[in-house]
């Protein structure tokens, strides 16, 4: 209730907010201190809120539907931060974690527009919109964490539930058992609550579990990635304000300076979260891949792109304001501000409302028709709203165009860099919105046409930052690159040399990468001796570079076999000698870990995949291990375990059906077996069901020595019984496994447990682990090329902070 | 003509062409019946069910993986995937395999499971 209640108000405070920052703007002087202290109001609302979730959390506030369904005691034990977790585990979660981070964005927002001229009121007024929504969206009404898990009945299974109330009389009706499971369930609805309460029981003190989370969500990278991805969809929220209250105002002069800086520190954000989101796929799914070109990973990177092409034009509005006016793509720059959020939305869209229920395996399920439809007025309204105005002064954006660019122009070469990102968001966009009309997009598509337009991006790269503003010469253009063109001209060839790469597009993408690489490496080289700050672009410039190295190396060039590690016996893949040395249970036997020693040369390491049947889905979950060296991965997935103990669907030739009157060879052992030896008034006592006997007699004859031995099928009691031979002399134990009309199943083995040679009935008794083993060139500088892209951002923010202070 | 719309104009002409062709070429379409899968010639996402009763087999030697696949309508067809059993197979609620149909089998290329993981307690309900 506590919680609802917040929300709720949170939501009035917001609507009050917006109408006096909006009236403020439209002329009403008084308003502005209603409109500030509303918002923060609001602010205060949230967090508190979601301080509440988390305290429910931590205190295991199972009559809360959201902490049952994500949350369970023993999380508790895998640490506090593992249990807080929790908190954005379902879809009503990250939702309230995206309000959590917008709100806290806006405090910030606030303090940073009403230190900036008249900006406050338009900017907050739209912001607060956007609060409003997501405030709706938590609302009692949709997607509210706090709702009670009797308003939509809930079959509670029995385990969760405290066994001490089972005999109070009433709660026999509302007990169901599950015929193919024989789970029994307790339905948890309004009826039984109040039939509780009376009885003096709460729910929480009847609902002691909750459901827990997916074991492959419990991992470091899952607890950072969703905050990460969210702060920066919530900072994409400023750019869109800071648009719309241009437009507002009708002027242009400020606005660019101002957005500059927080779209800067949006992508750098938004591009850490996605990239810790691969990151985990690494580390935890065991595929080998950190990107799949799924929908919901591609769903956070459409707004990557287009935000990113708004810096590089948004550059050149800036500069060019020097000279008075608006500045060139104008136009553009607003588009690109108000699309990268609308993705934003249009992203929450695709992951939240099940259209892409068939494509993805993250895809929440579906929220309902209601949610549905508000997802669609919410992104109606900002596309409506953003549009609608840039059409709205459509005129005057177009009064203000000057001079065109020249070819050899840093404005176009920025131009054409966002054209190119753009390109490659309409790819992603199309293909990842092909499931709405029941099509699908093999990730071919994406590869095939990334490979061109990254030839190009990295092309642009690298010559953008040799041509100057407005005009360059062409000569002086050939001169400067000389070196970076050398360089890495030397350096593909050194790469289809050494590294044996073949294909044609990839040596121009290794081409182009390395002459981006280079030009920026110089550059940097030259600057740091001078200005610090003026470092940001070409830092994250050389981090792209030094990604797509990484993606060539690890994608193109990556090798996997699947090999079968049998205990204690080396096998040799990609030159390294992996032995799979022992297994043991970890964290209290829920887990197991498996050691394999991976040796070369003089260096050995050892790596642990591990393996658990989840109790939560009731599957087994397969966790990779790495070995990262200085030029590569060495990834092992398992596969499966093999303990060698007899399994009649796997070993089948431990086993032999024999035929009466045939025989079969063992190590030299000649088997034949003679007859059937039953008794006469066996039939009977078998049709009565009273206890019984038949024999299968065997002649096992060895270097000439014939014995003859019986083996019986002994029934007592309804219980079957088969005896065994065993000859200490021939090192031999003859087990009867079945015993049919003419035919017996029997299984040959060895007394001392020696492996048996060159035989195709043997008994093998090794420990197998099957893992599949893969090498991944340079994945590393993946990682470090973004966090180094990452870094670069940041830099650039602070420089374009201070920029920002200027009103002209 | 201005230097920024040729740029532009030539650029995304030339990517929305060759993401036209691709975009063909890589189409795949859900189809959820499957006689019309196995009458397809083309790759398809078949989406159904994994029939329990029949158990799957994991043949280690050639490494694959295979089940027998329902539809809505019941219409049953063997699957083999070439690798190994997906997580969570034994508990999904429905299965997608990419693949075509060919020689009695369908051959998978890829198997997404959709588990009941992050849905509401369903299975309670249906067993009712």
């Amino acid at each position: 209730m506590v919680g609802s209640i917040l929300l709720t108000l949170a939501l009035a405070f917001s609507i009050i907010s917006m109408i006096m920052y909006f009236l403020n703007y439209r002329g009403y002087k008084n308003t502005l201190n209603y409109g500030r202290i509303a918002y923060h109001g609001m602010a205060v609302l949230v967090i508190a809120a979601s301080v509440f979730l988390w305290y429910a959390i931590l205190t295991h506030q199972y009559q809360y539907n959201y902490i049952y369904s994500y949350s369970n005691n023993s999380l508790r034990d895998l640490g506090i931060f593992q249990l807080a977790s929790s908190f954005w585990g379902g879809q009503e979660g990250s939702f309230m974690l995206w309000l959590l981070l917008t709100s806290i964005v806006g405090i910030i927002l606030q303090s940073y527009a009403s230190k900036r001229g008249d900006l406050e009121p338009r900017v907050m007024a739209v912001f607060t919109l956007a609060t409003s929504f997501l405030l709706v969206m938590v609302s009692p009404w949709f997607k509210n964490p706090f709702e009670y898990i009797w308003i939509t009945p809930v079959f509670v299974k029995v385990e969760h539930l405290n066994s001490q109330f089972f005999n109070l009389p009433f709660i026999q009706q509302f007990f169901f058992t599950d015929q193919s499971t024989n789970q029994g369930f307790v339905q948890i609805n309004s009826e039984l609550v109040s039939k509780l309460s009376a009885a003096g029981v709460s729910v929480n003190q009847f609902i002691i579990d909750g459901k827990g989370l997916n074991p492959q969500l419990l991992n470091f990278w899952m607890q950072i990635h969703p905050p990460i991805l969210f702060s920066g969809f919530s900072m994409a929220t400023v750019p869109f304000a800071f648009a719309i209250a241009a437009l507002m105002k009708n002027d242009y002069s400020n606005w660019v300076r101002q957005a500059f800086p927080w779209m800067l520190a949006g992508m750098g954000v938004l591009g850490l979260g996605i990239m810790l989101g691969g990151y985990w796929a690494y580390e935890m799914l065991g595929w080998g891949g950190y990107w799949a070109w799924d929908p919901v990973e591609n769903s956070s990177l459409i707004p990557w792109l287009v935000g990113v092409a708004g810096i590089h034009t948004l550059l050149v509005q800036k500069r060019s304001q020097v000279h008075g006016g608006i500045g060139k793509y104008a136009k553009t720059n607003l588009m690109l501000c108000v699309l990268t959020y609308v993705l934003v939305l249009y992203s929450t869209f695709l992951t939240r409302s099940g259209v892409l229920g068939d494509a993805s395996v993250h895809s929440f399920v579906d929220p309902g028709m209601i949610v549905y439809l508000f997802l669609i007025l919410f992104i109606g309204t900002f596309i409506l709203l953003g549009f609608g105005m840039i059409a709205f002064r459509w005129k005057t954006l177009n009064e203000n165009i000057k001079d065109e660019e020249s070819l050899l122009s840093r404005e176009l070469a920025l131009f054409t860099a966002m054209i190119v990102l753009i390109a490659s968001a309409i790819i992603v966009l199309v293909g990842t919105s092909a499931p709405i009309f029941g099509k699908s997009v093999d990730t071919f598509f994406y590869n095939e046409m990334h490979l061109p337009l990254a030839i190009i991006i990295m092309f642009l790269n690298g010559i953008s930052l040799l041509i100057k503003w407005q005009k360059s010469d062409l000569n002086e253009l050939i001169k400067k690159s000389t070196y970076a063109a050398v360089g890495s001209i030397l350096f593909t060839i050194l790469l289809v040399v050494v590294g044996g790469v073949q294909e044609i597009m990839i040596i121009i993408l290794s081409l182009t990468t390395a002459f981006s690489l280079f030009v920026n490496l110089d550059i940097v080289i030259k600057i740091v001796k001078g200005n610090l700050k003026m470092l940001g672009a070409y830092v994250a410039h050389i981090g792209i570079a030094l990604f797509i190295l990484g993606v060539i190396g690890s994608a193109v060039y990556s090798e996997q076999v699947n090999i079968d590690l049998v205990k204690g016996k080396p096998v040799t893949a990609f030159g390294y000698e992996m032995t799979f040395t022992e297994y043991y249970p970890i964290e209290n036997n829920t887990k197991y870990a498996f050691n394999v020693n991976v040796k070369r040369g003089n260096s050995e390491y050892k790596v642990t995949p591990k393996m658990y049947l989840s109790e939560f889905n009731n599957s087994l979950v397969r966790e990779p291990a790495i070995l990262t060296l200085l030029t590569k991965d060495i990834y092992l997935s398992p596969l499966g375990y093999d303990e060698g103990e007899q399994n009649q669907n796997q070993d089948s030739h431990n086993h032999i059906k024999l035929e009466k009157g045939s025989s079969t060879e063992f190590e030299g052992t000649k088997v034949t077996f003679v007859r059937f030896n039953m008794a006469p008034e066996t039939m009977q006592l078998m049709s009565e069901g009273k206890d019984f006997q038949m024999g299968a007699v065997l002649e096992i004859e060895k270097n000439g020595k014939k014995t003859e031995t019986e083996l019986l099928r002994k029934q007592t009691d309804g219980k079957v019984e088969f005896t065994f031979f065993e000859s200490k002399e021939m090192n031999l134990k003859i087990e009867l496994e079945n015993l049919a009309a003419g035919v017996i199943d029997i299984a040959f083995s060895n007394l001392d447990g020696s492996e048996s040679q060159g035989n195709s009935v043997q008994k093998e008794n090794n420990e197998i682990l099957s893992v599949t083993a893969s090498i991944k060139p340079f994945v590393s500088l993946v990682w470090a090329g973004v966090a180094i892209m990452v870094i670069g951002f940041f830099i650039a923010m602070t420089r374009r902070l201070k920029e920002s202070r200027v009103i002209s | 003509m201005k230097n920024k719309y040729i740029f532009g104009g030539v650029i995304i002409v030339v990517f929305l062409g060759l993401m036209m062709y691709l975009f063909t070429q890589s189409n795949i379409e859900y189809v959820d019946d499957f006689n019309k899968v196995m009458s397809s010639e083309k790759i398809v996402k078949a989406t159904g069910s994994w029939v329990k009763e029949k158990n799957y087999h994991i043949d280690n030697q050639n490494k694959t993986f295979s089940f027998i696949m329902t539809d809505e309508k019941g219409n049953q067809m063997k699957v083999i995937f070439e690798g190994t059993i997906p997580n969570n197979f034994e508990s999904a609620t429905s299965v997608v395999v990419t693949g075509k149909y060919q020689n009695g089998y369908f051959h998978a290329k890829d198997i997404l499971t959709k588990c009941p993981s992050k849905y509401e307690e369903k299975t309670a309900n249906s067993s009712l």
